[in-house]
């Protein structure tokens, strides 16, 4: 009987070799498998790199309307949007590193923008400096291809109310209150400048008129200052320029309490 | 069956076992494969994210129009992950270099070296609009 097991085993050997190397390689397979799919599970990002860099290009196309409204606000021809885009849509096509890719863009023209930008500094208590452009990018990549539509609105506005009050000595003191927006959201201001309105003639206001500015951190600025002039109201204007460079103009006018 | 032939399938048997377990150990290599693609298609997200991060208050821009490199530098040393070597060259509209120094953290060291371009317009009122393009290793 001992003999038989001994001469099975002999003879059995060799596929029991076999067997032990499938249960191996399944150890191997199934261990390489499972690590495999942890290290996917914690991958920090699952988008393909196409989509990061259209995410990358939209932040692009705003920074040069940035720019190109800063320029157009501060006196530029509203053509600078165009001929600014036209720049970086060149710039975008010399991009080879996923594919070709093309920049179309159209700025919005209808009753209120011009050529993709909007300048609104004459409404009473509001100013608005705003462009808008409608974009198409299409990248023909090496795995695939994008063909992506989005708009760019790039607004700055100040809004701004105010009152003065009488003073013994006859001084007018007025206190305003401006608040800046960056797309609908409060913003910091960069500098701002204020103009009272005395005989037809904007006065800037400065040191000898007592101005004080409370900054409350939130895009909202409290201001006061004193005038002396006769009228029963005072005219005031706000010029400012936000964080971006982009000036921004609001006029409103100050009654008595 | 013979002794002699008994040595043969021993032999076969024996190929086979060895086959099997080098098969199982090919599968395993192409699984590293994939991932090494992953990690790289990670790595040139991290670079790509780290340029949208400083330039999206206008940083990026305001830096290079300054030619201010080492500043530069800094600011992309301190978005990247610790760890990662990067060696950033900028070109103008007419793709010249623009950067006169090296704008780097070290030497690549790893031969897994990913590329990323970024198009970048600085905030300014005259418009300048540069392409980056960051080399990025995990230092060895």
């Amino acid at each position: 009987m001992k003999r038989q097991v001994e001469e099975f085993r002999a003879n059995r050997s060799g596929q029991l070799l076999i067997v032990a190397a499938l249960a191996i390689a399944v150890l191997v397979s199934s261990t390489t498998i499972y690590v495999y799919e942890l290290s996917r599970d914690t991958n920090s990002s699952d988008r393909p790199p196409l989509n990061d860099f259209v995410l990358s290009l939209k932040q692009s196309t705003r920074n040069v309307m940035i720019s190109s409204l800063a320029n157009v606000s501060n006196g530029g021809s509203s053509s600078v949007l165009a001929t600014n885009l036209n720049t970086f849509s060149q710039l975008v096509a010399s991009l080879h590193h996923l594919g070709t890719m093309s920049l179309d863009f159209t700025p919005l023209n209808d009753s209120t923008y011009d050529s993709g930008t909007y300048l609104s500094w004459n409404t009473s208590d509001i100013g608005v400096s705003s462009a808008y452009v409608n974009f198409t990018l299409r990248v023909y990549g090496l795995e695939e291809d994008i063909d992506a539509a989005f708009a760019v609105n790039v607004t700055t506005t100040i809004a701004i109310s105010g009152s003065y009050a009488t003073l013994l000595s006859g001084d007018k003191q007025v206190s305003l209150t401006c608040r800046v927006y960056n797309e609908d959201e409060p913003a910091l201001a960069k500098n701002m400048t204020f103009f009272y309105e005395n005989s037809g003639n904007w006065i800037q206001v400065d040191a000898s008129n007592d101005l004080f500015i409370i900054d409350q951190g939130n895009g909202t600025y409290l201001v006061s200052f004193t005038v002396n002039i006769p009228s029963d109201t005072v005219p005031v204007s706000v010029r400012g320029y936000d964080s971006r460079n982009v000036f921004v103009l609001a006029n409103t006018t100050c009654s008595g309490t | 069956m013979s002794r002699g032939n008994r040595g043969q399938v021993r032999i076969i048997e024996a190929f086979l076992a060895v086959l099997i377990i080098f098969s199982s150990l090919a599968a395993s290599s192409s699984l590293t494969a994939t991932q090494n693609r992953a990690k790289r298609d990670d790595l040139s997200a991290v670079g790509l994210q780290a340029l949208m991060k400083l330039d999206s208050d206008g940083a990026l821009g305001r830096l290079i129009d300054e030619g201010n490199w080492s500043r530069l530098r800094d600011a992309v040393d301190l978005a990247l992950p610790a760890g990662v070597s990067f060696n950033l060259t900028v070109y103008n509209e007419g793709i010249q270099q623009v950067n006169a120094v090296v704008v780097s953290n070290g030497g690549f060291n790893s031969q897994e070296v990913v590329f990323v371009e970024y198009a970048c317009a600085g905030w300014g009122p005259v418009f300048h609009s540069y392409v980056i393009r960051l080399c990025l290793a995990v230092a060895a």
